[in-house]
């Protein structure tokens, strides 16, 4: 590693004379920042969610107080009262980053209260001691050095500690979740986003993901316990509301099904174009089966049964359409599939009783799909538990929940199984794989099934959260979306798909104002993202690698995790 | 019989605008050996360019000496755009893996298509294509068979297209730099050859002759629409498949081979399956067995499967 | 380590032929790459197969491995005909090592080794989710077996660093160790010393011998005539894509087409152009005595031996 031998006491003594006039300005304004929360910023009561009240915080202005107790917390951590934390986390650079978005955030508010109060004198001196107190924050900080920084694999805290960490974490993301959601007016959720934006910039520039990525590397069960609990705790918040569970199921739908693509994706490296039809097919298998007064197929067995025959077809076509794979390489078959994904989309629309024989009712599609039914419990009603109203959205939603679970399982112990090994080699050189004995071709053709499988299996629950089915939510544009989810989160990577896919599904339904971009916004990003950062937002360490080849740094540190986790004997117990 | 001959004219002209796309595919892909898959939104882009061209200097004309001037605004639009797109964004990649061009090549093609959508005025919905004397109106009657005016047009085209092409290849310098480099790169650099002006010139190329594709397609069809690239491109590129990809006489002939095959497969394949509902399933379909049966094409130039 | 190097190739007393390829024609369109050649290799044999540039090596070794399928003849292993696939052969017993190393790179050590044991497993998709007592048993065997093949090449200490930052030397030997893993009777190695430094290229004699006291046969291609005749029970040259000859390390080297096929057809004398590759030799050592560009030189070396 480069970092030079940390020398913890002594170089904070020596690089911060403390208290410096800087550090005292930063606290100022911090302080200051508190204060302004608790005045009025507006006259206004109607606009940004009522910030008028004083003394009584409004929603906007408890973001800014959050800037500002972490900015605090940066500040005594520069004090040098806690040693072992302060050599893990950059609180020079920590602070800039808070600083910065706390005079963004105030500045964006004060505009539009400008625009749409309108008129700044509708604004309370409140807004400008805060506006004064996020730039004392900014001057006080801009000049700060940064200590140099231990790597945080080297650092073990406590156990419970680090545990505790990760579920604050966790705690943190669900209401930071159920916030941003509960935000109707798209200006407000403009302005989270730059609070959220600046915060994780900040703790990045901190230091403090790299650190939390060590312990969650650690930790990986508590981890995944933790996200399974977040998510599954989510529709608690909602109090029975079905307009974001409507959403949220939404979110998670898309995201399964990103999942099962990055199988195919992200381990075996094909690229599948087509994949919304696997989708499409689960769904249309189960609406034929379903009791809509337009299901053409007699036969109406319980759901359980609807579920594999839709998996399964999706898994045979997928078998059909994986079949090139043995002749044809890399971006052959993307179009093999692109072709399939239009043959489905044709086929659907044409059997209606005039061009073949009537199974889909062509464009109208399948309406009126009734709600599941498992026993006495019906999909379609409100459930209460522990006093808390579940709508019918949150009900698809745990559905949901235990199919994302179920694909997650699949992809993570694939990807570290003999088979994921084999995917790897083929990407690497899969001449060399073929001629180390690894059967290439059973392989790709595995991922096509396996992928279509889990898609097929996501379709037939989707068709009935829908009510209806119909040719055209099953175009190419949708496998794009797909796509563009994998690339934006990260290639291979489950945290990343989850990333990518809430923000790609999410921002358009709550800021309608892009909504019409969207597409136009996912096309660019899709070039940028390959463009500047190939490897997606949060991306698994193979495949940032495989996507830089001639990064040598890049490659020593993946190299030091990989000996830190064999040295490590709670992973080594785990993977022997 | 005479049905068999109305269906091979027709055939041939629906190749012909196929073949002026896949031109487009095949001689990227013999150079940099990506496939370009925004190449139908190059195509989109240039029926647009000619509409605007119209609109903004000839509003209201239908004299035939307008076309020549629509010719050079589509073949202006779309050779600025492809190579925009290959300077912006294929070229960074040229050493990344090969799943990224590819990806890129997606975003642009959804780019492009939401850019036209949103920003060209009125193309939210299909836009009228001008009428143009002479090469539209009324169908011609040649003894049994009808011939469209825009049919002769787009036949023409093509002729003419294939023998510059032709000419252009073997018969110029510039050409030759191509050919060398679709055989050997870094031969092609040491030998003092400007690689990345030829790979210019290989979009610029293939973009022209779109460009024209486009302007035939327009006056064929009467109207344009932004999404109208994504269904032509792909049936060019199974065109440029069909005739081996990286062989450009090949992917005329793929183009027009899949033409005919389209017309003939709406004719004479019986039953609730035939008919023009299922005719570009059976284009695809066609796609997927060349793949599987016969990755190099009909005239097979190069080996699919590189190592 | 050390001690080891000196030791004599094996007596030759082989067993049952494990390789037989009989009539083996590879052309490309109008280039006849391998023409007409055999080749048999027995039990704990080592069978060094040199030849100039362009000879057809690689192209025949392509051919044994299934990589391509040859125009003509064919290729026996352990008495049955090998089907032309290259796992099909891997799976038979057949391994190989590529000239310019093909490793996967961003793999660990430990990775690559345990992809040459994919062949010898069968965890598949079910097993590998569900994850039962005997998928443990058998990741962890196939995990202990690529350790100890690691050992075996002398690169344990390294089975968690990604193969593309090891050293060039130690990618070879990974290359071996991938190679084993597959568990095959026969390895093919090619070019296995290329730009390799004196010190490493005695290690890798040690490691073969090493390999066939394990049972194997062993075939390698290689430019460096020295080590090759050193190391090899039988040497195969090929020229132009047909056997010069086949014999012993003494008797092809003693051979004066094969001096002639390295340095070309003699022009006026023969002795005069070996004569002036001595005196060369003498005057100034060249930089690189192992590098393929002059093999004429380590052949004077080891006249003079």
């Amino acid at each position: 590693m480069t970092t030079s031998p940390a020398v913890p006491r002594t170089k904070t003594s020596v690089n911060n004379p403390r208290p410096s006039p800087q550090w005292w300005l930063a606290l100022a304004g911090a302080v200051l920042l508190i204060a302004s929360a608790f005045l009025s910023w507006c006259y206004v009561p109607a606009l940004l969610g009522d910030l008028s009240i004083d003394a009584f915080p409004g929603g906007l202005q408890i973001l800014m107080i959050i800037v500002a107790v972490l900015a605090i917390f940066f500040l005594v951590l520069r004090s040098g009262r806690m040693p072992s934390m302060d050599t893990l986390l950059d609180s020079a650079k920590a602070l800039k980053a808070l600083s910065a978005t706390a005079v963004a955030f105030m500045v964006l508010v004060a505009i539009v209260i400008a625009l749409q109060a309108p008129g700044l004198a509708n604004a309370n001196p409140g807004l400008f001691v805060g506006i004064v107190g996020a730039a004392l924050m900014l001057a006080g900080s801009w000049q700060m050095a940064s200590d140099p920084l231990v790597d945080p694999i080297t650092v073990r805290l406590p156990g419970w500690v680090e545990i505790l960490v990760i579920v604050v974490m966790m705690a943190i993301i669900l209401f930071g979740a159920a916030y941003a959601l509960g935000q109707e007016d798209g200006t407000v959720f403009c302005l989270f986003l730059v609070f959220l934006g600046g915060v994780v910039a900040a703790l990045a520039r901190g230091g403090l993901f790299s650190w939390i990525s060590v312990i969650a590397a650690r930790h990986r069960q508590v981890l995944m316990m933790g996200a399974l609990a977040v998510a599954f705790l989510f529709p608690f918040t909602q109090n029975g509301s079905d307009a974001n569970m409507s959403i949220a199921t939404q979110v998670l739908i898309f995201a399964t099904t990103a999942l099962g693509l990055n199988i195919v994706v992200g381990l075996a490296g094909l690229l599948d174009l087509g994949y919304i039809a696997f989708l499409g097919a689960g769904a249309y298998v189960s609406a034929m089966m379903s009791h809509s007064a337009f299901a053409h197929i007699g036969w109406k067995p319980p759901f359980i049964v609807v579920v594999i025959i839709g998996a399964i077809v999706s898994s045979i076509l997928g078998l059909i359409i994986g079949s090139p794979t043995l002749r044809v390489s890399g971006d052959y078959l993307a179009i093999v599939t692109l072709a399939f994904g239009e043959i489905f989309r044709l086929t659907v629309n044409n059997l209606d009783g005039n061009n073949g024989p009537r199974l889909t009712n062509g464009p109208n599609g399948i309406p009126g799909i009734p709600d599941l039914e498992f026993g006495a419990f019906n999909f379609g009603d409100t459930h209460t538990v522990l006093g808390i109203p579940l709508g019918r959205f949150a009900n698809y939603y745990f559905l949901m929940l235990i199919v994302a679970g179920f694909i997650i399982l699949v992809f993570t112990r694939l990807n570290n199984s003999r088979i994921g090994r084999g995917w790897v080699a083929i990407r690497e050189d899969e001449k060399a794989a073929e001629a180390m004995g690894v059967n290439t071709f059973g392989l790709k053709l595995f991922a096509f099934a396996g992928g279509a499988f889990l898609a097929g299996m996501a379709g037939t629950i989707k068709a009935h959260q829908d009510v209806s089915v119909t040719p055209d939510q099953y175009i190419f544009l949708e496998s794009a979306f797909l796509l563009a989810a994998i690339v934006l989160g990260g290639m291979g990577s489950v945290a990343g798909v989850l990333v990518g896919a809430t923000v790609l599904k999410l921002l358009p339904e709550k800021l309608r104002f892009v909504a019409d971009y969207r597409l136009l916004i996912f096309g660019l990003l899709l070039v940028v993202m390959m463009r500047f950062r190939p490897e997606g937002l949060v991306p698994s360490r193979r495949r940032a690698l495989e996507f830089h080849a001639d990064d040598q740094e890049l490659a020593d540190r993946v190299e030091e995790v990989h000996l830190e986790i064999a040295a490590d004997p709670d992973t080594a117990e785990a993977k022997a | 019989m005479d049905l068999f001959f109305q269906q091979l004219l027709n055939g041939l002209t629906l190749g012909s605008l196929y073949a002026l796309i896949a031109v487009g595919y095949t001689v990227v892909y013999g150079i940099v050996q990506i496939i370009n898959f925004a190449h139908g939104e190059v195509f989109m882009i240039g029926a647009f360019g000619a509409l605007a061209t119209w609109t903004v200097l000839f509003q209201g004309q239908t004299s035939l000496w307008v076309l020549p001037v629509m010719i050079i605004g589509a073949v202006a639009a779309s050779v600025v755009v492809a190579v925009l797109m290959e300077r912006v964004a294929y070229r960074p990649l040229r050493h990344a893996p090969r799943l990224a061009p590819l990806i890129t090549a997606i975003g642009i093609s959804v780019f492009l298509q939401e850019a036209i959508r949103l920003f060209y005025p009125g193309a939210k919905s299909a836009m009228p294509f001008p009428r143009i004397d002479i090469v539209t109106g009324a169908a011609l009657q040649l003894g049994p068979l009808t011939v469209r005016r825009s049919a002769i047009f787009t036949i023409g085209s093509l002729i003419v297209c294939a023998a510059l092409l032709w000419y252009f290849i073997n018969r110029t310098k510039l050409g030759r730099g191509m050919l060398a480099v679709s055989q050997d790169k870094d031969t092609a650099r040491l030998m003092g050859i400007n690689v990345d002006r030829i790979i210019a010139v290989a979009f610029a190329l293939g973009a022209a002759l779109a460009g024209v594709a486009g302007v035939a397609q327009g006056l064929q069809n009467n109207n344009i629409d932004f999404f109208m690239g994504f269904l032509a491109g792909l049936k060019a590129f199974t065109a440029a498949v069909l005739g081996g990809i990286g062989n450009i006489m090949g992917a005329v002939l793929g183009g027009l081979v899949l033409g005919v095959v389209e017309a003939m497969a709406v004719q004479f394949i019986p039953g609730t399956f035939g008919g023009s509902p299922w005719k570009d399933v059976w284009a695809f379909a066609l796609l997927i067995i060349v793949l599987v049966f016969r990755p190099q094409g009909l005239l097979g130039a190069r080996v699919v499967d590189r190592a | 380590m050390s001690t080891q190097t000196l030791q004599q190739p094996a007596p030759p007393k082989f067993g049952a032929p494990v390789l037989e390829a009989s009539g083996v024609v590879m052309r490309f369109g109008g280039l006849t790459a391998v023409n007409n050649v055999n080749l048999t290799v027995r039990e704990g044999e080592i069978m060094g197969l040199i030849g100039p540039n362009g000879a057809g090596k690689t192209t025949f070794f392509n051919c044994l491995t299934g990589m391509y399928k040859p125009t003509e003849g064919e290729v026996k292993f352990q008495g049955a005909v090998l089907p032309p696939k290259p796992r099909a052969v891997v799976k038979a017993g057949m391994a190989r090592t590529f000239q310019n190393i093909r490793l996967f790179g961003n793999m660990t050590a430990l990775e690559n080794v345990m992809v040459g044991r994919y062949c010898r497993t069968n965890a598949l998709a079910f097993t590998s989710i569900i994850r039962g007592p005997k998928y443990h048993r058998e990741e962890a065997e196939s995990r202990r077996i690529a350790q100890e093949l690691l050992d075996f090449v002398g690169l344990g200490h390294t089975s968690e660093h990604l193969a593309r930052n090891l050293p060039y030397g130690d990618q070879r030997r990974l290359e071996i160790a991938r190679a084993l893993a597959t568990d095959p009777k026969l390895i093919l190695l090619d070019e296995p010393t290329a730009g390799m430094n004196p010190k490493e290229t005695e290690q890798a004699k040690d490691l073969i011998f090493r390999i066939r006291d394990k049972g194997l046969a062993v075939v390698v291609i290689e430019h460096d005539m020295r080590f090759i005749f050193s190391l090899c029970d039988r040497v195969h040259c090929l020229v132009r894509g047909e056997t010069l000859i086949e014999g012993s390390p003494h008797e092809v080297q003693s051979d004066h087409r094969v001096i002639e096929a390295y340095i070309g057809q003699p022009d006026e004398d023969e002795e005069e152009l070996v004569a002036e590759a001595h005196a060369h030799d003498h005057e100034t050592p060249p930089t690189a005595p192992t590098a393929p560009a002059s093999p004429a030189s380590d052949l004077t070396k080891e006249d003079r031996a």
